[in-house]
């Protein structure tokens, strides 16, 4: 059995519109474990992202507490909660969400030099070799709105893999992008899990969770279901993707 | 109804915007406004007064007149007066609180039946003078009689030398110690004298104390330090003017052989007001540039406006919705702000210009009456409407841009961040929260622009009146400068029998004199009309603005007011009589001493000395000495080693210390009014480009920048481009003050504007302004702790 390297135990999120409460997460006991390939999948407003968000520190949880590598993470103060994303997290969303006025190779160095895990020189040789890895080297130099979609994407897995994160969170990632952006966003993705990068990704795309490892299935603000597959191999990937059609279908997704 | 709809809406939607643009006018009116009634009516109220108390057109103050009756028949026989009025007083120096006067002060007879004026007059002039209440609040009714042992006195010697009621003032009526202490029972609103710019003071007193003055001068003799004197107040017909009359008074009567200083009643007017017409074109013209940040602002707002709604106007356009109608729509918003921040404005100016007058009073030494000018203040409203109103329309033509199709996809006419290569990978790991900050300013400058331009020309004012402050100086050596003809640290005048060596021997005892030079000041006639010289041994010292010294003997030099006065200029023949003769001299130059309301002419020793008699207690021995904090002492010194034998004084007069208050309170004003400006417009703008930069916030935060980072990143913004702004404005201040600042002291009388550049006043309003943007935004920024990362979401 692997190491837990993040845990939920009872999280409830509850959002507040005037005097009307909604409970997005209702006591939800959840392990992520090292090197995993986790993800999300549940119907629109099942609250996956809240989760995806409420696990990562980048939202308040209501109740409950998260666990990071043993230490309890959900009451950190702002700066050390800063610091934890920087050295410890990597984030890629739905929307690419790169920072506009900043070129892709910008983007990469800033977090580098944000995580301080590195000097300076040895951030701009890893952005370097990230972007020629992500193969967005030619349009390093770009703004984000120069590029296409999947450039974008791909430079923001670079931004997110450059202060070498304990774990990675993806939130949609390829629910922007096209066919062939998908699978190249996808590919990586894979390839990092490979190399040993723990993932938890939200996805409602099933091509996209069939690269996972361990599908869990969130409905009504709790984990209803969870799915164990083995690790990806291309030459499985229609079969992977039956499976977890079938189990989808099941739950009546 | 759709018009009202669209109208509320947008008012609700953008309440922050029409806020701070109605802050911005409402300030603008505020200071436009009570400058504007402060100066109209200040004016007005000093001519009203003095016409009011029938101090006619022309004032003489003649001394040792034989027969009064005759010069006043012979006044009012001249062709062009219409009348002739006397008041009695006595000339006497005094001193208070430690403090003695510079120049004479008069002490007036007074009571409620109006003694003092007579020969003829048929007026009573028992209401000549209105009283204060001691708190200087309003007026009180004036007292039936003074006592003898009281006197009443204006408001300005409460700046000038401390006096409040129950004070003792001391004038000093002959030698060996005749001494008359009076008790300060009120203040009176002298409208002739009252300015602390003005040195001779009127005292009120009884008539008993003065007919007792009067003995005790006619007794002593040659012994008398004070003299008895009288004010001639002159009536002349409409259309002659005030030099006419006093060239037809000098050739035709006796009036010249006891006159001592003659001056109209514009000249006195001008004078009076010299402090409120210089501050309140200081203020107007700060008020200029509140309106041009206030529109600066409205650009910027503008702009951000049609940005955050351009979808919503393309939506509207697909309903029918005409650019005339959504412009108009907006114009209305923008108009309704401005026009209730311009009426608050100019009502809440009624009650600021008497809170003005009340705090001022004691520098101008008149109660200046709070009344609403309409019609300039509708030619005001009008101004501050249209002007902003008209810009408004022209902003607002972006609307046409806007295709239905085009706005709803989404494409807005502006690329929001410069595709330009120029400042791409500039970052650095070291200082990485400035070069964010740097990067996002010149990657966004329309969006700082308006940030930009307040800040220069904010830090361009403050500068300027930064400058202004500087000259004044902490000891107001500036101002003196300018009513000095020639610069000193110190000035012994004997008077005695005392040999000036000795007065010497004692000042060098103290520190070394570096350099000194002879002035006296006696009274000569210029075309018929007496004038004070400015009488010099070394005329190159003189502060000439135009031509030349008067190095010969055959040369002056006349001050712009003088020349003015008698249509001279470089170049031209004056003809000038001294106690001993006359002769014509050449127009040298033009320079500056703002003396006797700034009509006085300089000329060399040689050059009086063909005229004049020479008198060793005519002249001022003027040292510059080695260590000037030795003035006091050596001051202290000489007074008590030789007591009324002579007369010391410094660069410096009591009034002055009025006036730095007054230019320092202002210099407060401007500096707090800046700083609510920068306020605003740090909130306005900061807003926007907040609300604009939520998910980059986000994402910042998301990479794991803490909150104190982005804050302080965001701070630095409009720090750098405060910084841009203060740059423009230090250096239009550098090529501007001067020109600009000498036009402003013109109004004053002053025309030797001359401010040093030190590295201290260079930047100090930079500085500030670049602080102050800073801390504004750095406040402001306190949103980004708040700003949720659910804006990345998928979800969201």
């Amino acid at each position: 059995m692997a190491d837990t390297i993040l845990q939920g135990e009872k999280i409830t999120r509850v959002f507040q519109q005037g005097k009307a409460e909604t409970k997005v997460l209702d006591g939800i006991d959840i392990k992520i474990f090292e090197k995993d390939f986790t993800v999300i999948m549940g119907p629109s407003g099942a609250g996956k992202s809240t989760l995806l968000y409420s696990l990562s520190g980048m939202d308040q949880i209501s109740g409950g507490r998260v666990l990071y590598r043993d230490q309890e993470i959900s009451g950190l103060s702002e700066n050390r909660m800063a610091r934890l994303r920087a050295e410890e997290f990597g984030f890629v969303f739905q929307q690419t969400h790169l920072v506009s006025n900043l070129t892709l190779l910008e983007n990469v160095l800033v977090a580098g030099y944000v995580s301080k895990k590195d000097s300076a020189e040895k951030v701009k040789e890893r952005a370097a070799n990230l972007l020629r890895q992500m193969d967005v080297e030619e349009a390093k130099d770009r703004l984000p709105y120069q590029v296409s979609g999947g450039e974008a994407q791909r430079a923001a897995i670079a931004r997110a893999m450059i202060g070498k994160p304990g774990l990675l969170f993806a939130d949609e990632p390829t629910g922007a992008l096209n066919q062939a952006n998908t699978r190249e966003v996808l590919g990586l993705l894979t390839d990092l899990n490979r190399k040993g990068q723990s993932i938890l990704m939200v996805t409602h795309d099933l091509q996209a969770a069939a690269r996972g490892n361990r599908i869990l299935y969130l409905e009504d603000g709790k984990v209803c279901d969870e799915l164990a597959l083995k690790p990806y191999n291309e030459m499985e990937e229609k079969q992977r993707e039956r499976d977890v059609s079938q189990w989808l279908s099941r739950l009546r997704w | 109804m759709e018009n009202q709809i669209m109208i509320r809406a947008g008012m609700k939607r953008h309440k922050g915007s029409f806020i701070g643009i109605g802050i911005l006018l409402f300030l603008t009116a505020l200071s436009l406004t009570t400058v504007l009634m402060i100066a109209l009516v200040g004016n007005g109220y000093i001519r009203e007064e003095m016409e009011r108390a029938g101090f006619g057109d022309l004032t003489a103050w003649a001394s040792d007149v034989p027969d009064m009756e005759f010069l006043l028949e012979s006044i009012r026989e001249q062709e062009g007066v219409e009348g002739a009025e006397v008041q009695e007083l006595v000339f006497s120096e005094y001193e208070a609180n430690g403090m003695e006067s510079d120049s004479e002060g008069q002490m007036i007879p007074w009571n409620s039946q109006g003694i003092g004026d007579s020969f003829g007059s048929e007026a009573s002039f028992g209401d000549r003078y209105r009283f204060f209440q001691n708190n200087l609040s309003g007026y009180a009714k004036a007292p039936e009689e003074i006592r003898e042992d009281e006197v009443f006195v204006s408001p300005s010697m409460k700046s000038m030398m401390d006096l409040e009621p129950g004070d003792t003032i001391t004038f000093p009526i002959a030698r060996g110690g005749r001494k008359l202490s009076l008790t300060v029972a009120g203040y009176y609103e002298d409208p002739f004298m009252g300015s602390s710019m003005i040195g001779m003071k009127g005292f009120l007193i009884a008539g008993k104390t003065y007919e007792q003055i009067c003995s005790v001068i006619e007794e002593t003799g040659m012994d008398a330090l004070a003299r008895d004197g009288s004010m001639i107040h002159i009536e002349t017909e409409s259309g002659m003017t005030a030099s006419e009359i006093n060239r037809e008074l000098t050739e035709n009567t006796p009036l010249s052989m006891y006159t001592e200083f003659i001056h109209s009643a514009d000249t006195i007017a001008g004078f009076m007001a010299i402090l409120q017409n210089a501050f309140c074109a200081i203020m107007a013209a700060f008020a200029v540039v509140l309106l041009g940040v206030a529109m600066a602002v409205m650009g910027h707002s503008i702009s951000g406006l049609v940005e955050q709604e351009w979808k919503n106007f393309g939506i509207l356009k697909t309903l029918g919705f005409t650019d005339r109608k959504l412009s108009g729509q907006l114009l209305v918003q923008y108009g309704g702000a401005m026009g209730v921040g311009i009426i608050l404005g100019m009502l809440l100016a009624v009650p600021m210009a008497g809170m003005v007058s009340r705090m001022t009073v004691t520098t101008t030494g008149v109660l200046l009456p709070v009344r609403f000018p309409l019609l300039p203040c509708v030619g005001i409203f009008a101004i501050l409407l249209l002007v902003p109103a008209g810009f408004c329309i022209l902003r607002l033509r972006k609307i046409r841009k806007i295709t239905p199709m085009a706005a709803i996809r989404g494409e807005s006419d502006r690329v929001s961040v410069s595709g330009t290569t120029f400042f791409r990978n500039g970052l650095r790991a070291k200082g990485l929260t400035f070069h964010l900050a740097l990067r996002q300013v010149l990657t966004g400058r329309r969006r700082y622009a308006s940030a930009c331009l307040v800040a220069a020309l904010l830090v361009f004012f403050a500068s300027l009146a930064g400058r202004m402050n500087g000259w004044l100086g902490a000891d107001g050596k500036g101002m003196m400068d300018a009513f000095n003809p020639a610069d000193l640290d110190l000035g012994v005048q004997v008077l005695g029998k005392l040999p000036a060596e000795e007065v010497e021997q004692m000042v060098l005892s103290y520190t070394n004199i570096t350099d000194s030079y002879l002035l006296a000041m006696p009274s000569v006639s210029v075309n018929g009309t007496n004038y004070t010289a400015n009488v010099i041994t070394e005329p190159e010292r003189f502060h000439i603005s135009r031509g030349q010294t008067s190095r010969e003997a055959d040369q002056v030099v006349l001050t712009e007011a003088l020349a003015a006065d008698l249509g001279a200029d470089v170049g031209d023949s004056v003809t000038i009589r001294g106690n001993k003769g006359s002769r014509e001299f050449t127009v040298s130059g033009i320079y500056h001493c703002a003396n006797d309301m700034g009509a006085n002419l300089g000329m060399s020793r040689e050059g009086y000395l063909s005229i004049g008699e020479d008198d060793s207690r005519l002249w001022c021995y003027h040292y510059f000495l080695e260590d000037v904090s030795q003035k006091q002492a050596i001051t202290e010194a000489l007074e008590q080693a030789y007591g009324g034998d002579v007369h010391v004084h410094e660069n410096s007069w009591p009034g002055l210390f009025g006036i730095i208050s007054a230019m320092h309170l202002m210099i407060l004003v401007l500096y707090g009014m800046s700083a609510v400006f920068i306020c605003i417009v740090t909130g306005m703008a900061g807003t926007k480009i907040l609300d604009a930069e939520r998910k980059d916030m986000g994402i910042y935060k998301s990479i794991g920048c803490s909150v104190r980072m982005l804050r302080l990143s965001f701070a630095f913004r409009f720090g750098l481009v405060a910084a841009a702004g203060a740059v423009i404005g230090t250096l239009a201040a550098m090529g501007f003050t001067v020109p600009v600042v000498s036009a402003l002291m013109r109004l004053a009388g002053i025309s030797n504007f001359a401010s040093g550049n030190t590295p201290g006043s260079v930047l100090f309003p930079g500085g500030m302004v670049i602080l102050l943007f800073f801390g504004f935004a750095w406040l402001l920024s306190g949103r980004i702790r708040k700003e949720d990362m659910n804006v990345l979401t998928a979800e969201s």
